[in-house]
């Protein structure tokens, strides 16, 4: 049996104003951020150039559909909408969250002919009571497959003010996907150094962000609290995952003492709990060394595939396990992220 | 290997350590409350002469404490100088990774001596 799974598809409202359409009367006419609205702006747009049209780029869900199963041979698309960034007024931010899950089950869920189209319940880890509120109001939908939450947080996800979310989260099987959710809100510097200078520095070091999440759920033991507990970075990074582990591990073998619940080396968290989409932007620029670069710290189990489509960056399956060995392209199209949202099931009968 | 004198029993109390000219790098002899264990003074990580270190207790999580931690195996860990590599003496197992050990050694008392087998 082979398959691809997508697991990182950004679908979009056609206009900005549509999302009006799903806010309640209370919220209609509130200030909200366009998309493509902050500074670090790829060159002609974050997307890609033939996309923009009469919609916006991905707004369309039988375009989406063309593209991603005609053409592009996809079995299974994972959609993880943007919310337009944090915003200082995080009640406001969680009816922006609630109201691109509606739209997402309107427009996208229930509507799709193709049955191949799974979704994000998006909420804002800001507003802990309202994240947990979405968690329970679309948990059980069937077509709901993970919940999603911005990279850019003002406090690392392993602290325990976010605990009850991921609690949540986990209790209800769904993975958490961690994806860069850019706006023009309430952020820190995109580096821990402060503000690139321009956009190419923001694509290539944003995704380190990931790590400090990564770090913190191990190290302040959240994972060890919560075995069912479950991480998607989704903007890739994932080569940058081994040396930043090999030094995490090696301060805990000279620091346990800290951390006691820490009980095994941190490395030894990620088979069970941390999962990577893959990134136009990553690994070795050649693509002979990829198979052996893939073999350190057993990545292959880690990684699944996703376009980032529409994405100016959007990568083809194809090219995402250019100079992969079989055992290696299986796991990463479609047989991690099948394990991780439970879809190989229903595909085995229907596609061989 | 040889069974060298090591001192009298009364220069080796509970809480105390003698460096013993064995082999390359030396072994540490420890009275531990009353009872005699010998380690390598010799980190498995790097060398480093591990008797010179700090022996203490170590942490073990105790989810109901304060700060989450309890102080257990007071007098009985051996920290590298180096790296704070944690050994349990009377084991020479290390506490984070039981992969990594120091090779410990027998010591007996006879006659009020105490002699190491090195």
């Amino acid at each position: 049996m082979s398959m691809i799974i997508d697991a990182n598809v950004q679908p979009h409202f056609r206009y900005n104003a549509e999302i009006r359409h799903y806010l309640s009367s209370a919220h209609k006419l509130r200030a909200i951020p366009d998309v493509e609205q902050q500074w670090y702006q790829a060159p002609r747009g974050d997307y890609r150039q033939d996309l923009y049209g009469d919609g916006y780029p991905g707004s369309d869900p039988e375009t989406v559909a063309r593209h991603l199963f005609d053409d592009g041979g996809v079995d299974y698309a994972i959609l993880n909408p943007l919310t337009r960034g944090n915003i200082a007024d995080y009640l406001l931010n969680s009816r922006i969250c609630a109201a691109v899950n509606d739209w997402l089950v309107d427009r996208w869920l229930e509507p799709d002919a193709t049955g191949r189209f799974r979704g994000t319940i998006r909420i804002n880890p800001e507003d802990v009571k309202g994240s947990l509120a979405e968690i329970e109001r679309l948990a059980d939908h069937p077509k709901m497959v993970q919940v999603g939450v911005p990279l850019q947080s003002r406090e690392p996800y392993g602290k325990p003010v976010f605990e009850p979310i991921w609690e949540a989260a986990a209790g209800h099987g769904l993975p958490v996907a961690v994806h860069v959710n850019g706006g023009n809100g309430v952020d820190y510097a995109p580096t821990f150094a402060g503000h690139a200078y321009t956009y190419p520095g923001y694509a290539a070091f944003m995704p380190l962000n990931s790590f400090v999440h990564l770090a913190t759920l191990i190290i302040e033991g959240m994972f060890g609290r919560h075995p069912d507990l479950r991480f998607v970075f989704a903007d890739g990074g994932y080569d940058l995952l081994t040396p930043l582990m090999w030094r995490l591990d090696t301060f805990w073998m000279s620091m346990r003492d800290q951390t006691p619940w820490v009980d095994r080396y941190p490395s030894e968290y990620l088979p069970n709990h941390v999962r990577y989409c893959t990134s136009a932007l990553d690994g070795p620029t050649d693509a002979s060394q990829a198979e052996r670069w893939m073999d350190f710290t057993e990545k292959a189990d880690l990684l699944m595939y996703g376009s980032s489509y529409p994405h100016w960056s959007t990568a083809t399956p194809d090219a995402a396990v250019a100079g992969l060995n079989s055992g290696q392209r299986e796991k990463v199209l479609w047989r991690n992220a099948s394990d991780l949202y439970g879809v190989a099931a229903e595909v085995e009968g229907s596609l061989t | 290997m040889q069974r060298r004198p090591v001192c009298a029993i009364e220069d080796l109390p509970p809480g105390t350590m003698k460096l013993v000219e064995a082999g390359k790098f030396g072994v540490g002899v420890y009275n531990i409350d009353g009872s005699l264990y010998a380690i390598a003074n010799y980190c498995s990580h790097e060398g480093a002469p591990l008797c010179a270190g700090y022996v203490r207790g170590t942490t073990e999580f105790a989810p109901e404490a304060p700060g989450q931690v309890r102080y257990v195996r007071e007098g009985r860990v051996a920290r590298c100088p180096w790296h704070n590599w944690e050994f349990d003496i009377t084991s020479g197992v290390n506490l984070a990774d039981p992969q990594k050990r120091v090779r410990t050694y027998e010591v007996d008392v006879s006659d009020g001596q105490v002699y190491l087998i090195a």
